[in-house]
């Protein structure tokens, strides 16, 4: 999967947010919040195309995680990014 | 021969140029308070032009206007960007714009719908050039009440103009400053809101600016309530009514920047309403009470 060209991740008051800010996404008018461990994924794979493997790897890299856990989260993630529609399958 | 006028909106120069016999001047009174000696280098420049001279014309955008919205498509051209104008969806274009790449200089032919044109063309160029100073344009009714501006956003038809004529109604010293397109900048850490020559359908331009004192977004609702957003729910219902090209980065820049800052310093609040007295009352009394 990858992300969808246009989203841009921004900070604001400490909070990530992805917004739609490429000509693709013009008229995408909504704002996904995330927190630090989502944007440290989202960081980690942007513009680039990854799998649920590749988000469980920056998991365990970073965080005191067991695989299992991880694998669980990535996939989670995965899932709510492709269906808020900014990461296409 | 050529009629060139200055005009100051929000701090901000800007020229348009056509021919001084044009009747087209009579129908731009909406400019006049705008009107500005000069002394200052202008910001961005429009003039009218018969020709066009456009080259490797690429599709950038095309929009997908609602029901008597207007329609605006882009193309990337040679040396800059084409704006192509269109006062309803399914009206043929009537006025071509192309801007440099820096949105600093503008040349506009039209062919119909002229004095729509030029209004669109001016709120363009004013809204992508002034992105990155602290400037933005916003799709709000503003009124002014003790000193301070509250601007009314909310998706077109959903009563921005509704809530700020029950405001003009119902709050003691209420009054309408612009009733669609003001212009928010923040000057020395002060974010002030300043009447536009661009107020949409109601013949509103005046040339003045207050504090905001607030920010709040109107959805139609079966009761009146009023709650007051966090930072990241306010920038998100700033942003989406915040005018500006999202394409281009600088552009993007300048727009997440303003409204995050404004966000930040402004209380940004959602109105459930009725289109009723009471929906002015219920926010007033919220508003003022904490501007």
């Amino acid at each position: 999967m990858r992300i969808k060209e246009g989203f841009t991740l921004r900070s604001i008051v400490g909070q990530y947010v992805v917004i739609g800010e490429g000509i693709a996404q013009v008229d995408f008018n909504r704002m996904i919040t995330m927190n630090e461990s989502a944007a440290y994924l989202w960081q980690g794979v942007e513009g680039k195309d990854f799998t649920v493997e590749d988000l469980t790897r920056l998991l365990t890299d970073k965080y005191e995680v067991t695989g299992e856990k991880a694998s669980a989260d990535a996939a989670a993630i995965a899932r709510k990014w492709i269906d808020a529609g900014v990461v296409g399958e | 021969m050529i009629l060139k006028r200055s005009y100051r909106v929000a701090g901000h120069v800007f020229s348009l140029s056509l021919e001084s016999g044009d009747w087209i001047w009579d129908a731009l009174g909406n400019y006049e308070p705008f009107l500005f000696g000069g002394g200052e280098k202008d910001l961005f420049s429009l003039e009218l032009v018969q020709e066009l001279d456009v080259q490797d014309k690429r599709e950038l955008y095309v929009s997908n206007p609602g029901p008597g919205e207007q329609r605006i498509d882009i193309h990337t051209v040679d040396g800059g960007y084409l704006f192509e104008l269109a006062p309803l969806p399914d009206l043929p274009v009537c006025g071509w714009l192309k801007v440099t790449e820096d949105f600093s200089r503008g040349s506009l032919k039209t062919v119909s719908s002229r004095v729509f044109c030029v209004n669109n063309a001016l709120m363009l160029m004013y809204a992508f050039r002034t992105a990155g100073l602290d400037t933005i344009e916003i799709h709000a009714s503003c009124t002014v009440c003790d000193g301070r501006g509250f601007l009314f956003l909310g998706k077109s038809g959903t009563g921005k103009s509704t809530h700020s004529g029950l405001w003009l109604k119902n709050v003691p010293g209420a009054w309408l400053l612009n009733d669609d397109n003001p212009v928010i900048r923040i000057t020395d850490g002060i974010p002030r809101v300043y009447g536009t020559p661009w107020s949409g359908k109601t013949p509103c331009y005046v040339n003045d600016d207050y504090p905001v004192g607030a920010i709040v977004r109107i959805n139609r609702a079966p009761h009146d309530e009023i709650h007051r957003m966090g930072v990241v729910e306010g920038f998100a219902s700033l942003y989406s009514s915040a005018s500006g090209l999202r394409a281009l980065k600088p552009v993007a820049d300048g727009l997440f920047n303003t409204v995050s800052a404004v966000a930040q310093k402004v209380p940004c609040y959602v109105l459930d309403c009725l289109p009723d007295d009471e929906a002015a009352l219920v926010c007033s009394k919220e508003v003022l009470g904490n501007a």
